[in-house]
């Protein structure tokens, strides 16, 4: 016991307070309706947390009891049967689904070429051309209005060098650029920050392609290396898929998930 | 100089807490009132601001707490050893680096997210970049939770640990556990160590204060340390082997050796070899303690030898500090701390020796000959043989001893009061030296003078005679009334009396009775109106026949109550003045009108009167009673109706607006419908 625990030495001491237990049994039964109180009375954002931390708990005890009520009831067994399972007499053999091998890419260029993605957002809310872009003025007299710059994130690949401001029509704000994007392995569930390669199809259209912009819905390549993913064959994957699930411009990050 | 003080580190919220506090500071500290019109500028100012006074409040709170924790390097060795001891620098650092990651890293989020606001185009878009900042960095707050949980954890132990001064003068006790080092502390200072009859009693570093030569000693009370190797020793022994290392202090290395702490002679001297590179350049005693167990001439010759052997290696620090060889008191002490033998005479060599260290050390630095060359103590050289005595005139020499002479010879009232019986006995006279003209007044009696009368004329001097006078009569009534009291009971009263007795108590009793129903029921009330009296219980019959029963004639009582009754006629009108006085106008015939007043007061009633109301007083601004009469009647009638609809009147209470403006219009956010 060091020197300074006056509390503990006194205690060792001279022992508990005589109603001590008691006290401390009666404040603990008095805790609820203290709190019950606060929940009744407390106003705006501080009510609203509170409550939700009261819900929070109120849901975890639910939760608790039926979990112990579970182990004494008596129920059906769930005749479920888990995903990938494989019955004891194919455990030992090769998972192929397919009968021929294909190579990764070729899987891919087969599905550019079907122009048709199975992705997991398969619909996507379409954009208009002034949600997109802002105009902007030039001019010594700011009367003209063919310069345009995209209001949403964008992707600009390492080796871009801006057109002279004459023939530049569409500006892309260096404020609004991203290159790494979180990416989910929807099988690994985990994400990673991997970085872009390119935009590879924007749902919008093929000119929000060519441009980069990220919306939501857009697939995007992202360099996968760090995964350390391998083709069939046995070469490294370095660069693969993703659709993009949020929106950028207003999370200010982009997140997507692999397409596999 | 730097405090080693850790008790003003600011305590560290745990996680959530301190994401709580973030952020309710944001809510309230900046505005909160947005719309969608404001000018876009307007929009992005309001979001920008949020996030960046959160992470200010943020930088502000890692900072003190990266701050206020103590650098390991920087402080003094002893106390970075220890706190490594205690809570192993590896962690603390790792701790204190998450932190300062954390704050960076905060930063650099506010300032993506500031820059990402530049280019909001709508209110909700700004909205959803401000919620992402806020969520971003409170995440990164929830990461470095445990490290927060483990700062606040050595943050309540370091308040505790004792304030040690590493630069001051300091003793040191050390030895084998269970020696007797914690009663030491005890006899010699107030620290209130725990003793036990077990071994690691005491688990930390203990300070207490003790005076020598009116200077202040810190006495540091380490645990017991085992001789094993360094690697074995438990966190216990390395606080004292810390303490040991870093402090520049008198040690002093208990032995006990009687040996009933468990170990013997032998093992503590190895103890001592093997830590005695600890004790280099340190003024060092050998304590044996417990004499009064084992003194320590009783010892065995091989134990004999091995104290000797400890005594020689000791005073090799002795001889280190340039002491003389010879000199060997104040290196091997003896001591009991259960009979207090030799316990000063240990403090008082301990701090000896580390005084004369110290300032031998203090003579031969550097600094000491700043302070040197400003000193010069000046003595006056002789210039030869001859005596130069001061030179005090014969006069004053003369006035001292006259003074010295009367100085004895005075008598204080003390003295007197000594000579005659000390106090109790005699008691002092105050008048002895009043200044007055004639010596033979002093002891005269002065009157005492209370509100302008002297108290000694209101003394009779024979009153405690009378006195008795006055008792011994009082004593004569007494037995008198006894006798009285005896004789009362007696048969004197006849038969006849005796029934009236009787009677009259009956009546007393049913009187009581009658009364204390009355009370029950309320109703002793002392006028009962008659239309309360239903029964027609209170009538003039009734008095009179009750009061013809008592023995009194009830005609006249009857009479009276008749005249008083308001139910006869023509009364009311015969005290009206109008009709008493004719006409108010003629105010010279005063006499005829007091006549008739008086004699209709006689005639129609004998009680009082109130002024009629129709009468005009000065100054009630009326011409004549006909005036008010007619004013009062206007009043009446104006309230009739009034009266009669039993409206509001003024003396209601009133709610001046039942729907107030601004508990029934604008939109309804916090507070009730009643209160807002």
């Amino acid at each position: 016991m060091p020197q300074g625990d006056y509390i503990e030495l006194h205690r060792k001491r001279h022992g508990y307070r005589h109603d001590h237990f008691e006290r401390k049994r009666k404040k603990e039964a008095r805790e609820v309706h203290k709190r019950s109180a606060i929940a009744q009375k407390a106003l705006g954002i501080k009510g609203k947390m509170f409550a939700k931390k009261r819900y929070a708990e109120k849901a975890l005890m639910k939760k608790t009891l039926a979990m112990h009520e579970e182990s004494t009831s008596r129920r059906k067994v769930d005749d479920d049967v888990q995903d990938g399972a494989v019955p004891a007499y194919l455990l030992d053999r090769e998972n192929t689904t397919r009968a021929k091998v294909l190579s990764n890419t070729i899987k891919q260029k087969r599905k550019e070429k079907a122009g048709k993605w199975d992705v997991p957002l398969p619909k996507v809310r379409p954009v208009a051309e002034d949600e997109m872009f802002k105009v902007m003025r030039s001019g010594k007299r700011r009367t003209k209005q063919w310069k345009r710059m995209v209001t949403k994130a964008t992707f600009v690949g390492p080796a871009f060098t801006r057109k002279p401001p004459k023939y530049e029509r569409f500006i892309r704000p260096s404020g609004l650029r991203f290159n790494k994007a979180h990416v989910t392995h929807p099988e690994l569930k985990a994400t990673f920050n991997l970085e872009i390669i390119g935009v590879k199809k924007n749902p919008n259209g093929p000119m929000y392609t060519s441009l980069g912009v990220m919306t939501k819905g857009t697939i995007i390549e992202v360099n996968v290396s760090e995964l350390g993913l391998v083709t069939p064959a046995g070469k490294v994957v370095w660069g693969k898929y993703a659709q993009v699930t949020n929106n950028p411009e207003n999370d200010g990050c982009v997140n997507a998930v692999l397409l596999v | 100089m730097v405090q080693y003080n850790f008790k003003k580190i600011t305590v560290v919220p745990p996680g959530k807490d301190f994401i709580d506090i973030i952020l309710s500071r944001t809510q309230r500290q900046t505005p909160t009132v947005v719309h969608k019109g404001y000018a876009i500028s307007r929009l992005r100012q309001f979001y920008m601001r949020k996030v960046k006074y959160t992470q200010q409040n943020f930088h502000e709170k890692l900072s003190t707490i990266i701050e206020e924790f103590p650098r390991l390097d920087d402080i003094h060795p002893f106390y970075g050893d220890l706190l490594h001891v205690l809570y192993n620098k590896d962690h603390y650092k790792l701790a204190l680096g998450q932190v300062n990651t954390a704050r960076n890293l905060i930063s650099k989020i506010a300032k993506d997210y500031v820059k990402l606001l530049k280019y909001g185009d709508s209110l909700y878009r700004c909205k959803s970049l401000k919620v992402a900042a806020l969520g971003r960095m409170c995440t990164v707050i929830k990461r470095i939770g445990p490290s927060l949980a483990y700062l606040e954890q050595i943050r309540q132990h370091m308040a505790r640990l004792p304030s040690i001064d590493p630069n001051t003068r300091t003793v040191l006790i050390c030895g084998y556990p269970n020696v007797g080092k914690s009663s030491f502390i005890n006899k010699i200072t107030r620290a209130d160590v725990d003793v036990q009859p077990y071994a690691f009693t005491t688990k930390s570093l203990f300070v207490g204060h003790t005076d020598y030569k009116y200077l202040r000693y810190q006495v540091i009370d380490t645990p017991g340390i085992l001789d094993r190797p360094f690697e074995d020793r438990n966190i216990i022994e390395m606080c004292s082997i810390t303490a040991l290392a870093h402090l520049r202090a008198a040690v002093l290395f208990f032995l006990d050796v009687s040996g009933s702490c468990g170990y013997s002679i032998a093992q503590q001297a190895a103890l001592f070899h093997s830590i005695k590179s600890l004790f280099m350049n340190k003024p060092l005693i050998i304590v044996c303690n417990k004499t009064d167990l084992q003194p320590l001439e009783g010892i065995s010759e091989e134990d004999m030898k091995l104290v000797m052997e400890m005594k020689a290696e000791a005073m090799k620090t002795v001889l280190g500090q340039g002491g003389e060889p010879t000199n060997d008191e104040g290196v091997l002490l003896t001591m009991s701390t259960l009979t207090e033998d030799g316990v000063i005479a240990v403090k008082n060599a301990a701090c000896e020796r580390l005084l004369n260290q110290r300032v031998e050390i203090k003579m031969k630095s550097k600094k000491i000959n700043d302070c040197l060359n400003r000193f010069h103590v000046a003595l006056p050289k002789p210039r030869d043989q001859k005596e130069r005595p001061p030179c005090i005139p014969q006069a004053v020499m003369e006035a001292r001893a006259k003074e010295a002479a009367e100085k004895e010879k005075r008598k204080t009232e003390k003295d007197i009061e000594n000579e005659n019986g000390g106090a109790g006995v005699y008691s002092a006279s105050l008048k002895k030296h009043y200044i007055l003209s004639n010596e033979e007044w002093k002891e005269d009696i002065m009157p005492e003078i209370l509100d302008g009368h002297n108290v000694a004329d209101f003394i009779d001097p024979d009153i405690l005679l009378r006195l008795e006078e006055l008792e011994r009569e009082e004593g004569l009534r007494q037995a008198v009334e006894e006798d009285d009291d005896f004789e009362m009971d007696g048969k004197e009263l006849t038969s006849e009396e005796q029934e009236a007795l009787a009677e009259i108590r009956k009546k007393k009793s049913l009187l009581i009775q009658q009364h204390r129903i009355k009370k029950s029921t309320a109703e002793s009330r002392p006028i009962v109106p008659r239309k309360f009296d239903k029964n027609k219980e209170f009538t003039t019959k009734r008095m009179g026949r009750q009061l013809s029963v008592l023995g009194l004639d009830p005609s006249l009582a009857i009479n009276r109550a008749r005249s008083r009754s308001l139910s006869r006629k023509g009364r009311k009108r015969e005290r009206s003045p109008a009709y008493d006085g004719g006409d108010a106008m003629d105010v010279d015939v005063d006499t005829p009108k007091k006549k008739l007043r008086a004699r209709s007061r006689s005639l129609s009633l004998s009680r009082s009167r109130s002024r009629p109301p129709s009468e005009v007083t000065p100054g009630e601004g009326f011409k004549d009673s006909a005036q008010k009469v007619k004013a009062i009647k206007l009043g009446k009638k104006s309230v009739k109706m009034r009266n009669k609809d039993a409206r509001r009147g003024e003396a209601d209470r009133v709610i001046p607006s039942l729907k107030p403006k601004h508990l029934f219009s604008g939109k309804r956010s916090i507070g009730k419908t009643q209160r807002r």
